[in-house]
């Protein structure tokens, strides 16, 4: 994924959850302002660094995300947005 | 198995007038009817003209809020009765849902109790729309809203009357077939065919999303089953309960040559299943996602992510 992709990701996941924080592509990767002001990165691991794909930065802070679905969590508690909302999936029962 | 087959729509839209047609047709008088009402006394039921053959049982309270144990209960008792011979040898269930139910609930727990599953199957969901007074309810009220977003046949009623507000359908089902009744004079043998398959489906111009509507992603390249799991997953995570529907038809990179149907209501997925061909020849994959307030190009996104995600770890691992 290039930069300018994972910003227009991240970019629908904040409008999303209804956090206003513009993201822009910067630095290597995307940089965003959390509401509590903290400028947040997100950039590419290396290739040598698998199982990492991602890491989360914000000022002293370095997170590992595995997944593209592990930096949206990451990235949704880091902005403070809602996390009550987390939904499993459940599968129906076979049809006869 | 006994099919049950649910009809929605909002207050006055004609589900009652519908139910009293259809029972005077010999060919599905052998009907059970549940009418579900909101308020203490049900009055519904006592309109609905029952033959000999069929039967209308009654239950008051909102049906999507008591559902699990309403519904589940009235639907074991009828079948209980049914087989003691207690009540007409009846052939299927319609469930009358009040004016103001949210539907979802309801085909949940269709969908998901055992004990339901063993004598019962969902057939489908029918929504009437007021050609009246539709697209001022459509605009104004989130339950008459979700009614036609899970519909799978939507019949407008009262078209003598007013125009058919088929953008304001359109808008929140692109795809569910449509139909009009004069004094509820509809088609039953239309109304309660099994649920069409995505297959089937007319329409897969896209609509756009501001609010409450629907998103269309479609994929030339088929789509390995794990990225498929984690992107559902992912909307279910993300989106939740904003997240309706999922329908579609699905190339799996692992049987390519046979679509895959698609089918979740909310989180709720139901178990692929498997058509013998493609319609029309055309192999790609065709996704309708129906919810509130989803960014419009959110589930394409993230979709492209996973994949390439899914493709680096395969290539890392061969």
């Amino acid at each position: 994924m290039t930069p300018p992709e994972l910003r227009d990701l991240l970019a629908d996941a904040l409008a999303l959850w209804e956090i206003e924080a513009r993201p822009r592509v910067a630095e290597g990767g995307v940089v965003l302002t959390s509401p509590d002001g903290a400028v947040l990165r997100v950039v590419a691991a290396a290739p040598g660094e698998h199982p990492v794909r991602w890491w989360l930065e914000r000022p002293g802070q370095r997170r590992p995300c595995t997944s593209v679905l592990g930096l949206l969590r990451s990235l949704r508690n880091a902005v403070g947005a809602e996390t009550g909302a987390v939904r499993r999936l459940t599968v129906a029962r076979p049809d006869p | 198995m006994i099919p049950v087959s649910v009809v929605t729509g909002f207050l006055g839209a004609g589900k009652s007038t519908l139910l009293r047609r259809v029972l005077r047709d010999p060919a599905w008088a052998d009907s059970a009817v549940i009418v579900n009402e909101f308020g203490e006394i049900p009055l519904d039921h006592d309109l609905l003209a029952a033959s000999e053959e069929s039967f209308v049982s009654a239950s008051t309270g909102c049906l999507c809020c008591v559902v699990r144990d309403d519904l589940t209960r009235t639907l074991l008792e009828l079948l209980r009765r049914r087989e003691a011979g207690e009540v007409p040898r009846y052939a299927r269930v319609l469930v009358e849902t009040s004016g103001l139910a949210d539907p979802a609930p309801i085909l949940h727990a269709l969908m998901t109790d055992a004990a339901l599953g063993a004598t019962h199957a969902l057939r489908g969901v029918v929504t009437l729309v007021d050609a009246l007074h539709g697209a001022v309810t459509l605009a104004r009220h989130p339950e008459a809203q979700r009614q036609v977003m899970l519909a799978d046949r939507i019949l407008v009623t009262k078209p003598d009357l007013a125009p058919v507000p088929e953008a304001a359908i359109r808008a929140l089902n692109p795809a569910a077939p449509l139909g009009v009744a004069v004094h509820g004079a509809a088609e039953p043998d239309w109304l309660f065919a099994p649920a069409p398959r995505p297959a089937d489906l007319p329409d897969w111009a896209a609509r756009h999303t501001t609010g409450i509507g629907s998103i269309v992603i479609e994929r030339e390249a088929p789509i390995p089953a794990l990225a498929l799991t984690l992107w559902m997953q992912g909307l279910a995570e993300q989106c939740g309960p904003r997240l309706l529907r999922l329908k579609g038809l699905v190339a799996l990179a692992e049987q390519p040559e046979r679509p895959a149907v698609l089918h979740a209501i909310g989180h709720m997925v139901h178990p692929l299943d498997w058509l013998d061909a493609w319609p029309g020849g055309n192999h790609h994959s065709r996704i309708v996602l129906i919810g509130e307030r989803i960014p419009r190009h959110f589930p394409a996104r993230l979709l492209a992510a996973i994949e390439a995600e899914v493709a680096a770890e395969a290539a890392r691992r061969t």
